[in-house]
């Protein structure tokens, strides 16, 4: 047995290794999409026209980023759009009450933050439930105390500079769009480049791993929900200075698209596997492509089903085992 | 600590017996018959909808999708029916049920055969039938006027002096209690939930037993899509949205484990009385129907905390009469 | 030649699994009525052989006949329809099902013409079963309300219920109690009066001397022989077991022993150990001894912070101290090697360094930003310092061998600043290589004046490593030894034997 053994610790650069990830796939399907459209519709490829649309897909986006985390944690977490419902309503109560407008945001940011420690807490408190019931029962209660502040009216009379959140211009760019970028970037760091997005893919791989090394999990889990539950408020910000107003009833749905949109990054519902990047192209997937749809006056209706499929064949990709099928049908 | 579950559904029936007195109380209209048919009318949906939920619950898997099957058949149904106003009542059914079906057929084709998580295969689902019931109906309403009286009278007729939809829910429950206790596919259902490892090595076929579950789902989705239409006498794109998150209260109020493997047709029966009590006198005793959402959370996270926390004591029980 | 005198005998077994011999050339036979206790070391191949019997695995050589007709089961189905039933360690059933239905599971009796489930009947049949082995257990309940004793004995009942005339029990007392096992040997013994053939696996002398009239020794996948008990001594069981030449080395010590770290006193938990209390030193090597199931694991993990003690106080450096979580311990200076390293001691999709520097990022990164030079040049240095054998350290964990595996964990643990180091089993399933140079390693540390407590099954590695050993039995400490002198059979004396 030799004692003496070198090993290597300089990453090669392997092409084929290179070439076969699934952010290329997502960027063929991105110049795809963007294709279709130019074809379909002489007004889609213009700078301005896309500024534009990317500001009435990006509400959502935001809530993408910690739904990364949450996803490669192994977890899932369906009461965020009952979050961005529950801050606006708080924000657009209190502001009309007479609190000063950044005080009011500032609370919704509180209650997406208390909501998420909520849903962070309950779930490392009562590890025999799945994350999936324990978010499905807080999302139930979330969004109906929304509907007790606010029963069926609408918070609104915001201040002029509050629109500009969701309808305001740096120079030729959204704000949104800025906004997004400032926190894509923040989230891409945190999980690419810290400790604790170290620490988030070794849970996601292998929980117990982790406990014996050290890591506080506990601790991990509840903040990242608590971020989770932050960025449904910031999506509750931007969805309400383009809507003008706050009612219970905002935000419908969203959490599917924002785990279809997860999903079809490439981040595995197994957890521990995927990268932010994936998640970020395949929103101005899913986003461009409701736009140019849209431009060619196909119904959202028809686009419900598409990412439906999409979210089933992304999910599915991986799970088809093609030895597996065709022994199957040997012995059949 | 071995009666846990009987001594569950008594709890259950004391408080339902309470709320009752208590509701009779403040609103002396309640136990009227008619308000009582009314209840047991509008829990009857829900209940036939727990029925194939539990099932799904008890092989340890969930569909989200029945709100949107439930819509997509329903709607097929009201256009054939406005489109063909002679066609007879039992037709209509039959086409709910078949869409039903075919969709559950999906969701379980998916689970059991492509090996999808089932909360995201019947997510993907859900989105699927629910675009489609807007596609085929073009975003439009099928209203009352569009709609044959025949049609309309399944949910306001009755079969031996009970209401149809209150009939059909009794016969469900009686074949399903037959078919999960006493047949032995109805068994395998628990046991596929209850060890799945087991279950191969005793030589189930975990795999039919799933498409199995999810594709009855469907099947009873349907039929409570007909009935639904027909009880509301409109048939909208937008129908039963989140309809799927109280039948898995009801279930999980009745007891039956998020965790698969466990639970019972007569805990459901009384889970899903609970919450048709509870929706329909919340408004009976002037709670805003805005406070509904929010109780019926409360109520369900309390039962699922609960249920893991007798359990937990179950097992620490067990510990303790471990003498070392 | 009288082939109808046993009504289960097996000849010049052999089973190959790739690398490994599980058994060579092993032979058994039970008479009708007869319990044969069925004994040897871990991995002395006793689980592989019941598998051969059941139809699990199939044997590359040899021959199986049941009552005199040669019989080649493909699975467990086909065994269990000639009446071969087996009652594993760790019971496979349905926690939320009834007891009655555990046991007819499969072959439930149904009305012959509607094929509806006669409940009525089952729970009637169940309760006669369960009442002819004189448990008194309401068919109805749930299984999982049961405790193991008596869903061991309901597992009887399910053999007895698809009339098996063959019982095989693999080490059925290892979770019960005395009274319990008590009621195991009546039932046991009922059986046998009744005709049904026992095979009984079992570490315990006292369930063997009670139960068996014959006794099979496996060592090293080899059959050594069989003796009727009542011609046998525990010496000569032990000596059969043991019996191999003390041919494996070990590193020499050099060891000085200094303070004591850690000490504890009166841990306890319910259900799983109680009273522990122990010290180790600087410098020291204090084995863990024991049979699977007394314990010691669950001891180190409560320690660890894994799980929560009950009762007993931790000492560490003359201090008391509260051990909440990992983190705790290990920023205290206590390292846990855990016993299952692809399941609790790496993430299998990582690279080495990865995994290497898991429980350490604290050291290579500033302020929560990773250094990724940093980590791979401290990588680098423990896996060559413990010699992985991998090309670079980006190989994956799930690429290498089982030894190497270990290596990186132990890796990981050295990349931490340590005063205790806890060894959960380091060298199961690892090579013999591999095996010396973990050896090495605890050596090397030992000198460098760290506690080291080896928690271990092998008899060997205890003796050869250890200058002091504590040996374990359901629970509690039965022995603290000095390791000068000790024997081997004294050792199982103290883990197998009970206390008069």
């Amino acid at each position: 047995m030799e004692n003496k053994r070198i090993i290597e610790n300089k990453k090669q650069f392997n092409l084929k290794q290179f070439f076969f990830q699934w952010e290329w796939m997502l960027v063929a399907v991105f110049i795809i999409v963007n294709i279709m459209n130019t074809s379909l519709s002489p007004y889609y490829l213009s700078f301005s026209g896309i500024m534009d649309a990317s500001m009435t897909f990006l509400d959502k986006a935001f809530m993408v980023l910690p739904m990364v985390f949450i996803i490669i944690l192994g977890d899932i977490d369906i009461s965020i759009a009952s979050i961005t419902a529950l801050s606006s309503v708080i924000m657009g109560v209190a502001y009309n009450m007479g609190l000063p407008m950044p005080l009011a945001i500032l609370l919704a940011l509180t209650v997406g933050a208390v909501c998420g420690f909520i849903n962070g807490t309950l779930i490392v408190r009562f590890k025999e439930l799945p994350a999936m019931i324990v978010t499905l029962s807080t999302m139930t209660i979330f969004r109906g105390i929304a509907y007790i502040i606010l029963e069926d009216q609408a918070a609104g009379k915001f201040p002029e500079w509050y629109s500009y959140l969701g309808w305001g211009y740096v120079g030729p760019i959204p704000f949104m769009l800025i906004a997004f970028i400032v926190f894509a970037v923040l989230f891409g760091l945190l999980l690419h480049k810290t400790t604790f997005g170290r620490s988030v893919y070794g849970m996601g791989n292998n929980i117990t791993a982790c406990r014996y090394s050290g890591i506080k999990t506990d601790k991990i889990k509840v903040i990242v929900s608590t971020l989770m539950g932050v960025m449904a408020a910031v999506t509750a910000l931007f969805l309400v200075s383009r809507t003008g107003s706050a009612r219970p009833n905002i935000a419908i749905g969203y959490e599917m698209d924002v785990i279809a949109m997860v999903v079809l990054g490439g981040i595995s519902t197994l957890g521990g596997k995927g990268r932010m990047l994936g998640a970020i192209i395949s929103i101005f997937i899913i986003g461009l492509l409701r736009y140019g749809l849209g431009l060619i006056n196909v119904p959202a209706q028809a686009l419900m089903i598409i990412i439906g499929i999409i979210l089933i064949i992304a999910v599915t990709i991986p799970n088809i085992n093609l030895d597996k099928l065709t022994k199957k049908k040997v012995a059949a | 600590m071995r009666n846990i579950s009987k001594f569950r559904e008594a709890g259950l029936l004391a408080f339902i017996f309470i709320l009752c007195i208590f509701i009779q109380f403040k609103n002396p209209s309640f136990l009227s018959l008619e308000n009582i048919n009314d209840l047991l009318t509008n829990t009857a949906i829900l209940s036939i909808l727990a029925v194939g939920m539990m099932m799904v619950l008890l092989t340890a898997g969930i569909d989200l999708s029945i709100g949107s099957t439930l819509a997509l058949s329903g709607m097929t149904a009201a256009l054939v029916v406005s489109n063909n106003p002679e066609l007879s009542p039992i037709v209509a059914i039959l086409i709910g049920v078949a869409v039903g079906t075919v969709c559950g057929l999906i969701v379980g084709f998916l689970v059991s055969i492509l090996g999808v998580f089932p909360i995201i295969a019947s997510l993907g689902m859900m989105n699927v039938f629910r675009g489609l019931t807007f596609m085929i109906s073009g975003g439009k309403w099928v209203s009352a006027h569009q709609m044959s009286d025949s049609f309309k009278a399944i949910a306001t007729s009755s079969v031996l002096g009970i209401n149809t939809l209150i009939f059909i829910a009794i016969i469900i429950y009686i074949v399903f209690y037959y078919f999960i206790s006493y047949t032995r596919t109805g068994r395998q259902i628990y046991a596929v939930g209850s060890n799945v490892a087991s279950a191969k090595i005793s030589g189930i076929n975990t795999k039919k037993t799933l498409l199995l579950v999810y594709t009855l789902m469907g099947t009873l989705s349907g039929l409570a899509g007909v009935l639904w239409v027909s009880k509301f006498a409109s048939a909208q794109g937008d129908t039963a949205t989140g309809y799927e998150l109280n039948v898995i209260a009801a279930c999980v109020l009745g007891g039956v484990s998020v965790a698969g493997g466990y639970g019972k047709v007569s805990g459901l029966l009384v889970g899903a009385l609970l919450l048709g009590i509870l929706n329909n006198a919340l408004p009976l005793i002037n709670v805003s129907p805005f406070w509904q959402n929010a109780i019926q959370g409360v109520i369900i996270l309390a039962a699922i905390l609960m249920n893991a926390l007798v359990k937990r004591h179950a097992t620490k029980e067990n510990l303790m009469r471990r003498k070392i | 030649m009288s082939v109808s005198e046993f009504i289960l005998e097996l000849k010049g077994i052999t089973k190959i699994f790739p690398g490994v011999k599980a058994l060579s050339q092993v032979n058994f036979n039970l008479a009708k009525g007869e319990i044969h206790a069925l004994m040897g070391e871990n991995g002395a191949g006793k689980s592989t052989f019941i598998k051969v019997i059941t139809g699990v695995h199939s044997p590359e050589e040899g021959e199986v006949y049941f009552e005199g007709h040669k019989v080649n089961f493909k699975n467990t189905r086909e065994s269990q329809k000639l009446g071969i039933a087996a009652i594993y360690q760790h019971v496979t059933n349905y926690p939320d099902l009834s007891v009655t239905e555990n046991i007819f599971i499969g072959h439930e009796k149904v009305s012959p013409v509607t094929k509806r489930i006669l409940w009525n009947d089952m729970h009637k049949r169940a309760k006669e079963l369960l009442d002819s082995v004189g448990a008194d257990i309401d068919p109805k309940v749930q299984m999982g309300t049961l405790s193991v004793a008596e869903q061991q004995i309901v597992e009887i009942a399910k053999a007895l219920s698809m009339d098996a005339k063959v019982i095989i029990m693999d080490e059925p007392t290892a979770a019960l109690t005395k009274t319990e096992s008590e009621q195991l040997y009546k039932i046991a013994e009922q059986l046998r009066d009744c005709g049904v053939s026992i095979i009984l696996i079992s570490h315990r002398f006292e369930d063997m001397y009670r139960l068996a009239s014959r006794v099979t020794v496996f060592r090293d996948a080899q059959y050594i022989g069989c003796w009727g008990v009542n011609e046998i001594t525990n010496e000569k069981l032990i000596y059969a077991m043991v019996g191999r030449e003390m041919t494996q080395l070990f590193p020499p010590k050099e060891n000085k022993i200094g303070k004591e770290v850690l000490k504890v006193e009166g841990l306890s938990q319910t259900g799983y150990f109680a009273d522990v209390s122990f010290n180790v030193r600087q410098g020291e090597i204090l084995a863990f001894t024991g049979l699977v199931g007394a314990g010691r694991t669950e001891v180190f993990e409560s320690i660890f912070g894994i799980t929560k003690p009950d009762r007993g106080k931790i000492y560490f450096e003359g201090k008391e101290v509260t051990i909440k979580e990992p983190l705790d311990a290990m920023n205290m200076g206590i390292g846990y090697l855990p016993e299952d390293r692809q399941k609790q001691g790496l993430v299998l999709q990582w690279g080495i360094g990865q995994n290497i520097t898991l429980a350490t990022l604290k050291d290579i990164s500033k302020a929560g930003w990773l250094d990724h030079k940093k980590e791979a040049d401290v990588a680098k240095t423990l896996a060559e310092k413990v010699t992985v054998k991998a090309v670079s350290i980006f190989d994956t964990a799930d690429s290498l061998s089982g030894g190497n595996q270990q290596k990186v964990v132990v890796a990981k643990l050295l990349a931490s600043d340590l005063k205790v180091i806890i060894l959960d089993e380091p060298t199961k399933g690892v090579d013999v290589g591999a095996k010396y140079a973990i050896y090495e390693i605890m050596r090397e540390l030992a000198k460098q004046n760290y506690a080291i407590i080896m928690v271990s099954s092998e008899m060997p590695e205890v003796l050869g490593m250890s200058d002091r050993i504590a040996v374990m039995r359901d629970g509690r400490i039965t022995a603290t030894l000095e390791a000068d002198g000790i024997t081997q059979e004294k050792i199982l004396e103290f883990a197998m034997l009970e206390k008069k």
